[in-house]
């Protein structure tokens, strides 16, 4: 195998155009690409039925490992065959992702997961039938190629679209824009807006060279955040505001990650007091199920909920007409995520959903702002900051 | 609310309260009314009160003067003794008179269909009873506004003078009712009853000619029924009715009767042969005549697939012509008249059989005598059982005695009656019955062995035809403007789904939508375009999926029109779960598809719902029967329907692989650089050796005719290309005979281009007529206009 890799990756550099230098994580997805590739050969050659193996992404295939306390993915896997009747087409699929991730690698260039929706999609020989209806076929397909390889969606030169932003006391460099390192951004200069977080932030795209915040504070939408960036917050108190437009993205998590990691800044998240917004909360500390796979490089297992918690429609002595009530949906929902084994043990939080469901009402960042404009940032924040008032 | 309230209460009090209704609600809670205001108005309404207290006693006090003198006057109630005076027996005629729905007289329509339903089937009674291969000649002639003459002859053993007033002019009276035989009529009430609808509709007598054999003359009678007595008059010949003349053509016709002397030949160059014996009965009267569902012709055609001896004549009252020739010369087996068995005996039943024993006999001779089934030997357990004697005399049996010997039938093993009594179509027949009618890829049949309900043999037969056309498709244009111009629905939906079985409202809708007519639009009114629309529409709509089940029922060989959902057949099959056998159906409804149905129930005592004799009433051994006949052929129907769609589905299977095959070889060939074509053909061996079972089943389909037989059991017929839906010049009537005429002759020049003919001639006809029409319109507007 290994002898074939390198006679491959010969014909690739020949036939790359403007010979784009082949990284090190290149070299390695093209190998298992070429591997799957060579599997179906071998296969067919020996007259039997080709199939893939794919990692199960279900909550079935998931695990919560008590001492990392992260989200991990089980070993279970799924088989997907070429002759099967309902698994003939996703197989198709599978593969024609791996191809066309293969041209996107060879000639260095990335993509949106949407580029390469359309990249591959066309009529298939002979028939009306297109390759993929929709983009809603060609994402599940690519993430079970990205656990098939177990390559990061980076690898595969593919992103998804730039949501979320960065504000705050940190220089870095975009290596993606500036190889040499030249010029170095801070994000405290760079707009209202600060830093859009991009989708892929690995070291050898994002490099931090100083930073002088001391804590990050994420909070969920651009709206929250934006009363945050007026009122100065960031300044005032030393730290990095990021938001992630509800459910933070990849690149965003991997950015909290890094941040948190390399910079030692603790995280503390202030979220809307319902039931997604319990779930964000999970998904930066734990992972998520659906991408469990990635939960390694992603999940902060030492962040923060700072609130919006139950008990702040009497502590914050909010109006009545603030409060939105749960919806069948919402209680159904909090029943689940109370069941999740990560939550299913912590007693503060059980008594957070029991709150709620008591409450039977959900409330929003926002409905601080019926108190005064500037609560949120002037009172509720540094007051639980201060007396080191969060939910774990 | 509370707003609301307060509001209408004080508006009706006190209009200085009425500037409140402008305050919201809140404020008008909290008003105070001044203390002086309150007592007014409460004064006002109690005194109110107390003037309505009032008038209301004057009122009453009025009344009671009123009433009182009347009450005193009131009639005298009747007492026993004059209601004695009233009392008296009703005699059956004035009770048919009265409930003459009860008899299927209900509406115009269906007195006629009634009419011809009964003279035709005692005329096959009577023809099968004396071993004649039955000849009938049906005639619907117009005879005034809403009235027709209606006339059916037979080819029968014909009645003797002496019983024709009584079998035509006394309700009840009749040889069927008194004995266990398989026949289609029961009790002696249908002709006679149509006599008395016709005379009470339109006072005119029924019109008889019979003729018993070769040297005697036909006699003719008039005969009207005594209502009163139940009894008939005899209205010619003084009482006595009178010879028809040997040349009977002027005779009849001054009396307006039609009398065919000789049997016309089946082939066109044939001699025809006179008539040796026969019977005709003419009636006039209300009546309505209109194609479609539920109508004479489609009586007759039933009836034609039932009974594959019987050749029809039949004249409608356009006077088109059509004939159901006999397929085969062959009279069904005779059935063979039984006893009855002792589990169908109450126990009233045998307390009387017992009674009329005259002179008494053993109690041994009379179990053997009277019964079927019963031999000594059964007859002296039954007498053990029971702890009676077995030489015991039937004149001393008591009630208590009585009673335990019906206990002991019961409990004492006979063995089920002898079902010679019953004659079924069989099989075959059935197959080629419903072949030649109803076009389709897939028949089945199943008989099921006899069985006994209430001590009655009977047997159910069952016949499936799957796939083909629709009632709608066999519809010429010519056919369906006079289907239009004889509707009384008032939208062409209603139309489609009243005229043409099977067709669902979604059918309905379907092609109402192709032919882009409203579907509010009255069917009477429609264009020439319009029509011509709507049939090219209903040509070419498939309606097979949406159309549900067509049940065609049959009891003794009669075809039952009407009360579809009172019928133990109908509910039978809306209850077996036609899903198993590939059709589809929504919950205890007729399962949907091209399915046609046709079921037999052959019985010497057919139990109906009502005299009308249109439903087969619920006995749980009969429904039994019925499922079970239903389940045989639906499991065919199901190896069937399986086998097409499973090789459907493999064929569909290999096409999806190598669908994809292609895009994987590519794929792959572009991430690793082998061969496409090299690997898409490794890939394609595999795909083969995959789906070979596909292949394998495909392959065995070359030499199926064994292994299908083998599958399917016995009693079907596949019919692999399905028939091209009926050729356009034909009418249904013709194709129908073409298709009988099949085992008659195929050389010569068959009676059908005759018919055809005379198809013509009808529409020359017609077109004249409209054109009168047209010309009548026009002078009504040009005179509107003066």
């Amino acid at each position: 195998m290994a002898k074939r890799k390198t006679a491959e990756k010969k014909t690739v550099s020949k036939k790359g155009n403007g010979k784009p230098k082949l990284t090190r994580e290149d070299k390695k997805t093209l190998g298992s690409l070429k591997d799957l590739a060579d599997g179906v050969v071998s296969v067919a050659g020996r007259s039997r039925a080709p199939h893939l193996e794919i990692p199960s992404r279900s909550l079935s295939n998931v695990r919560y490992n008590q001492s990392r306390k992260i989200i991990e993915m089980g070993s279970n896997r799924n088989r997907r065959e070429l002759f099967n009747l309902s698994q003939a087409k996703s197989y198709m699929q599978t593969l024609l992702v791996g191809s066309g991730c293969k041209q996107l690698i060879e000639s260095g260039k990335t993509t949106s997961i949407r580029g390469l929706y359309y990249m591959l999609k066309h009529t298939i020989d002979g028939t009306k039938e297109e390759t993929f209806d929709d983009q809603g076929d060609c994402d599940p397909v690519i993430e079970d190629l990205e656990v098939t390889l177990d390559a990061l969606r980076e690898e595969l030169h593919l992103y998804a679209s730039n949501r979320g932003n960065l504000i705050g006391d940190l220089t870095l460099v975009d290596l993606v824009m500036d190889p040499a390192g030249a010029e170095p951004i801070n994000c405290l200069t760079v707009g209202r807006n600060g830093f859009s977080i991009p989708s892929i932030v690995e070291p050898n795209s994002i490099k931090f060279l100083k930073c002088g915040a001391k804590f990050i504070l994420h909070v969920e939408k651009d709206t929250v955040y934006n009363r945050f960036v007026e009122d100065r917050f960031f300044e005032k108190h030393k730290c990095l505001l990021t938001h992630g437009s509800g459910q933070p993205p990849r690149g965003v998590r991997r950015m909290l990650f890094r941040l948190h990691n390399e910079l030692k800044l603790p995280v503390y998240c202030l979220l809307d007091n319902d039931p997604w917004g319990y779930y964000i909360y999970s998904v930066i500390k734990q992972g998520s199920i659906n991408l469990a796979f990635e939960s390694r490089r992603m999940a902060i297992p030492a962040a923060k909920y700072m609130g919006l918690r139950s008990k702040d429609f009497e502590r914050c002595e909010l109006n009545n007409s603030v409060t939105i009530k749960l919806s069948d949906s919402d209680k159904k929902r909090i029943g689940q995520i109370s069941r999740y084994p990560w939550f299913e043990k912590k007693k503060m939080w059980q008594r957070e959903f029991k709150h709620m469901l008591s409450n039977d009402f959900k409330l929003e960042v926002e409905s601080l702002i019926n108190r005064d404009l500037s609560y949120v940032t002037e009172e509720y924040v540094p007051q639980r900051l201060k007396d080191r008032d969060f939910l774990d | 609310m509370g707003h609301t309230i307060v509001m209408s209460r004080f508006c009706r009090c006190d209009r200085s309260f009425l500037v409140t209704k402008c305050r919201p609600a809140g404020t008008v809670k909290r008003v105070v009314r001044p203390p002086e205001k309150e007592s007014s108005v409460l004064a006002k309404a109690t005194k109110k009160v107390r003037r309505k207290k009032k008038r209301k006693a004057v009122s009453v006090s009025q009344s009671d003067a009123a009433n009182g003198k009347p009450s005193n006057r009131r009639r005298k109630r009747a007492t026993a003794q004059s209601m004695a005076a009233e009392q008296r027996s009703i005699s059956v005629s004035e009770f048919f008179t009265k409930n003459r729905h009860l008899l299927g007289f209900d509406n115009p329509r269906k007195s006629l269909l009634t009419t011809v339903k009964e003279a035709v089937d005692n005329s096959l009674d009577a023809c099968e009873e004396a071993g004649i291969t039955p000849e009938i000649w049906v005639c619907i002639e117009p005879a005034g506004t809403k009235r027709f003459r209606v006339t059916i002859q037979d080819n029968g053993p014909g009645i003797v003078k002496k019983q024709i007033p009584l079998i035509f002019g006394k309700l009840l009276y009749g040889s069927k009712f008194h004995r266990l035989r398989m026949s289609r009529g029961q009790q002696g009430i249908g002709i006679s009853a149509a006599g008395m609808y016709g005379q009470l509709t339109t006072g005119k007598p029924i019109k008889i000619v019979s003729k018993i054999s070769k040297r005697k003359p036909a006699h003719y009678f008039e005969i009207q029924i005594n209502t009163k007595t139940n009894n008939p008059e005899i209205h010619n010949g003084r009482g006595e009715g009178e010879d028809l003349p040997k040349d009977s053509t002027n005779f009849c016709e001054r009396k307006g009767i039609l009398w065919h002397s000789e049997i016309p030949a089946a082939e066109e160059e044939g001699t025809a042969t006179p008539l040796i014996s026969g019977t005709m009965v003419s009636i006039e009267m209300e009546a309505a005549y209109k194609r479609g569902k539920g109508s004479v012709d489609e009586y007759l055609e039933q009836t034609a697939i039932a009974n594959p001896h019987v050749t029809i004549h039949y004249t409608d009252p356009d006077n088109g012509h059509s004939v159901y020739r006999r397929s085969t010369e062959q009279l069904p087996p005779e059935a063979r008249e039984i006893k009855p068995h002792p589990y169908g005996v109450e126990l009233g039943r045998l307390l009387s059989m017992l009674k009329d024993q005259k002179p008494p006999v053993s109690m041994s001779q009379f179990l053997t005598s009277s019964f079927s089934r019963v031999s000594p030997a059964v007859a002296r357990r039954i007498c053990e059982a029971a702890d009676v004697s077995t030489r015991a005399s039937t004149k001393k049996i008591g009630r208590g005695e009585a009673d335990k010997l019906y206990h002991a039938i019961q409990e004492t093993k006979i063995s089920a009656p002898s079902t010679d009594c019953i004659s079924p179509i069989g099989e075959e027949l059935l197959l080629k019955g419903l072949s030649h009618v109803v076009p389709g890829e897939f028949f089945a049949a199943a008989t099921r062995p006899p069985s006994v309900y209430r001590g009655n043999p009977f047997q159910i037969e069952v016949a499936l035809a799957y796939g083909g056309s629709v009632a709608t498709k066999k519809v010429t244009l010519e056919e369906l403007e006079q289907l239009l111009s004889e509707t009384d629905a008032r939208t062409c939906k209603q139309f489609l789904v009243n005229t043409f079985d099977g067709l669902g409202n979604e059918g309905a809708d379907k092609i109402i939508k192709a032919a882009g007519l409203g579907t509010r639009q009255s069917p009477s009114k429609l264009g020439t375009k319009e029509r011509q629309a709507l049939h090219e529409s209903m040509r070419h709509v498939t309606v097979g999926d949406s159309s549900s089940m067509q049940v065609l029922r049959y009891a003794n060989r009669v075809p039952l029109q009407f009360k579809m959902g009172d019928c133990a057949v109908t509910r039978t099959v809306m209850s077996t779960n036609w899903r198993s056998y590939g059709l589809s159906q929504s919950r205890s409804s007729l399962p949907t598809g091209p399915v046609t149905v046709m079921v037999h129930m052959a019985s010497v005592w057919v139990p109906f719902t009502s005299e009308s004799k249109e439903a087969i009433a619920s006995y749980p051994e009969i429904e039994k029967e019925l499922r079970l006949g239903l389940q045989a052929v639906g499991r065919k129907l199901g190896v069937f329907l399986r086998r097409r769609k499973n090789i459907k589905q493999e064929g569909e299977r290999r096409s999806i692989f190598l669908r994809y095959l292609g895009e994987v070889a590519s794929a792959v060939s572009q991430i690793n650089g082998t061969d496409r074509q090299g690997l898409y053909d490794q890939l394609l061996r595999v795909a083969e050796r995959k789906t070979k079972e596909a292949d394998t089943k495909l392959d065995k389909r070359g030499k199926r005719i064994s292994d299908e037989d083998e599958l399917y059991g016995d009693n079907v017929l596949i019919i692999d290309a399905p028939p091209i839906p009926i050729p356009k010049e034909t009418s249904n009537g013709d194709v129908q005979k073409e298709l009988f005429d099949e085992g008659a002759s195929k050389g010569t020049v068959s009676p059908q281009t005759a018919s055809a003919k005379k198809k013509v001639v009808r529409k020359k006809r017609k077109v004249v007529k409209k054109k009168t029409a047209k010309k009548k319109k026009a002078k009504k507007k040009v005179a509107r206009k003066k």
